[in-house]
């Protein structure tokens, strides 16, 4: 150990660290593993998700819905793993599109941006839509009807409560949402149960001995069931602000992806054996989880459900408006967007000025597809598919960059590689397999689809010929400071936000 | 350090020592090392050096640069000096004793007593302390105590006792005869203490000047302790 006793006599100069990090501003590890996990567990909304997919997975395959959500899982796995390869070297509030960067260079990196954005504020327009559904029909089951101005309505007021709650910084209401999410699943997964002791034998075994689809629908359906994972990655988001980074958030992100696992298998498997036993249709049925409580002799748990569907979805918009607020942020500091989006509120350490640019388009657009006159459900159904869009993407990208990652910092073996590039391939082809089932079930969305390709595309441009040393610049993170290194003589913290 | 470590348990011994000799690699080559060097210069498997590099910095005890490639020792590093000065004391202080315990036929002990207080830094093993409770808790019974207890009533402007005996208050038929080992500023810090037959301890004053240069080698890495 000498030449460590002399390293800790007379610490090293070490060059090219700089004083402080390109993320300064935000909170800096102010929380822990349950505000992490929180995140991640309010992102993914596995109650709405599990009540929700399988109606929309058997839509596309018409059975093997088991097959499809093991091949999402494995698949979802894939994906931990790449991302766990950078979460464990860097904290970055970029979170995927960095990494992106960071692997194959700001080009796919940008595109890695725009997926994200659009995966995020997508899925929170949904969450927002989503909340403001089921209070209208609150409303409306106490006698107010309020017409299609109800939904609206309630889309601003969330809008606002989300605004409120990321403004002033995201622990105790990610305490408070987890702890409503736990319990909207245990009670899901109750009702399940009841519904489970009314099945006969036949029905019971229906869901295994469910031959295998073709490979086209195999691919649609496990596009579909993928995106009920979707979100578990934002934690990633937080490497700034979560004490011990590097060991709480990729084992965040691996036990929400495999509890949450077992709660989806838990669920399709009883949606089946219930609407199989009671004569129900599934496929695309987006009230079987109610009509299966009515069925089984429990209503009362069936509203219950809905209700924790519905908070399930407000803290879906607050979690992935986190997220979202912080890659803006990022982009904000490269200069990629304008440098006051990287404004942080030096009292809370919060991203103030993403958060308040980001809410009202969030808010924006959901009203104006409200107000051409799409109903909230099929607002919701589009929205869900731009912003599947956007993460499958991500997540090809992220796949695709980590070996190239690893490579360069001379950090890759052989299983990684393997892993991280199968799963790049087979999600290639899943988000090539969902755009043509999208064209064919849902073409309002896939004009969306385009129309934001060809602003990406748009926008790509404009930086190329505007900024292009801006562009170049990406990839920035919440480096190692000097304050890190031994021989730092701060306290723990001191001149940190 | 609290959670438990799928990866790191208490049955893996070896990669404890593995982690610390990869914190020694970092120091030794300097910052800027990168994880293939590491794995290179300790002949590691690779897989093996990258996961243990992954834990180290997972604890901060290693810190990666903005390149992301190289390693550099992170501020918790500082918590292992008062470790590693200590484990550097304990072999200085067998390196001294060892030979003594060759020469001499008998017990020798090293003896901590900074403070007033009695304390072991180093116990015979072919030669247990005969009663280990009653020598730390009753001054008057062992020549160590008997040392302190000199020192403590000690006139002003006095010589120190170069030596105190006791024999047959533990043993009968045998004694003790414990020398002081004193710092710079004179204090009594330690003391070797010779657990030997009655019949060779008739002559205390030889036995100190037969461990004169022993006494001073142990006062000098005394010194040297956290």
């Amino acid at each position: 150990m000498r030449a460590l006793n002399r390293a800790i006599d007379a610490p090293p100069a070490v060059d090219a660290v700089p004083a402080t990090s390109p993320m300064a501003g935000l909170k800096w590890r102010a929380i822990g593993f349950v505000d992490v996990l929180a995140q991640a567990v309010r992102a993914i909304a596995p109650t709405a998700a599990a009540a929700s997919t399988p109606a929309l997975v058997v839509g596309q395959t018409g059975g093997a819905l088991l097959l499809c959500l093991l091949l999402a899982w494995l698949l979802v796995g894939g994906v931990w793993a790449a991302i766990k390869q950078f979460t464990q070297r860097m904290r970055a509030p970029g979170s995927l599109y960095t990494f992106t960067t960071k692997g194959l260079g700001p080009h796919a990196g940008f595109a890695a941006a725009f997926a994200l954005v659009v995966g995020y504020g997508f899925v929170a327009m949904f969450g927002l839509v989503g909340a403001g559904m089921y209070a209208q029909n609150l409303v409306s089951t106490a006698g107010v009807h309020s017409g299609g101005w109800g939904a609206a309505a309630g889309v601003a007021l969330f809008g606002a409560v989300c605004f409120v709650v990321l403004r002033r910084g995201i622990r105790l209401s990610a305490r408070v949402t987890l702890v409503v999410e736990l319990v909207a699943v245990a009670l899901m997964l109750t009702l399940l149960g009841i519904v489970l002791s009314h099945a006969d034998a036949a029905a019971l075994t229906r869901p295994v001995t469910a031959g295998v689809p073709s490979p086209g629908h195999l691919a649609a359906g496990t596009a579909v069931a993928m995106t009920a994972f979707v979100g578990f990655e934002s934690a990633a988001a937080l490497g700034r602000e979560t004490r011990r980074p590097f060991f709480t958030i990729p084992r965040t992100m691996r036990w929400t992806v495999l509890a949450v696992g077992f709660a989806y298998l838990a669920s399709m498997y009883i949606q089946q054996v219930g609407t199989e036993t009671f004569g129900l249709p599934l496929a695309d049925n987006d009230l079987a989880m109610t009509q299966l409580a009515g069925h089984s002799g429990v209503p009362w748990m069936g509203r219950l459900v809905e209700f924790g569907q519905a908070t399930s979805l407000v803290a879906c918009a607050i979690a992935s408006l986190m997220a979202l607020s912080r890659v803006l942020f990022t982009l904000g500091r490269e200069g990629v967007l304008p440098a006051a989006v990287g404004w942080a509120d030096p009292l809370r350490g919060t991203p103030l000025v993403a958060l308040a640019a980001v809410i009202p388009v969030t808010v924006a657009v959901p009203l104006v597809l409200l107000g051409i006159g799409w109903t909230p459900w099929h607002t919701m159904s589009a929205l869900l598919v731009v912003s599947a869009v956007g993460y499958l993407t991500a997540y090809t990208l992220v796949c695709a960059a980590a070996p190239a990652f690893l490579r360069r910092i001379g950090e890759l073996t052989p299983r990684v590689g393997v892993v991280s590039s199968v799963a790049a391939a087979v999600l290639a082809v899943v988000v090539g397999v969902y755009l043509t089932v999208v064209a064919r079930t849902q073409t309002l969305a896939l004009w969306l689809v385009l129309a934001l390709v060809g602003i990406g595309l748009g926008l790509y441009l404009w930086l190329r010929l505007t900024r292009r040393s801006r562009l170049a610049g990406m990839g920035l993170f919440d480096e190692t400071t000097a304050a890190d290194l031994l021989g730092a003589d701060t306290l723990e913290g001191a001149g940190r936000v | 350090m609290t959670q438990r470590r799928a990866d790191l348990t208490g049955r893996q011994p070896g990669a404890v020592l593995s982690a610390l000799s990869v914190l020694e690699e970092v120091a030794r080559a300097g910052p800027g090392v990168t994880a293939r060097q590491i794995s290179a210069s300790l002949g590691l498997p690779r897989a093996t050096a990258y996961r243990l590099l992954n834990l180290l910095v997972q604890d901060e005890y290693l810190v990666r640069l903005p390149d992301l490639s190289g390693f550099a020792l992170g501020r918790k590093v500082a918590l292992l000096a008062g470790l590693s000065v200590r484990q550097e004391t304990e072999r200085e202080i067998g390196a001294v004793l060892t030979p003594m315990r060759a020469r001499i036929r008998g017990g020798v002990h090293l003896a901590d007593l900074r403070g007033g207080n009695v304390g072991f830094l180093d116990v015979d093993e072919d030669f247990p302390l005969s009663d280990p409770d009653r020598i730390t808790s009753d001054l008057k019974a062992s020549a160590v105590g008997r040392l302190v207890l000199a020192e403590r009533h000690r006139p002003a402007n006095t010589e120190p006792a170069p030596y105190a005996v006791q024999v047959g208050v533990l043993v009968p038929g045998f004694g003790c005869c414990a020398v002081p080992i004193r710092d710079g500023a004179g204090r009594l810090v330690a003391a070797v203490a010779l657990a030997l037959p009655a019949t060779r301890l008739a002559d205390p004053p030889a036995l100190a000047s037969l461990l004169a240069d022993d006494i001073r080698r142990l006062a000098s890495v005394l010194e040297s302790r956290p």
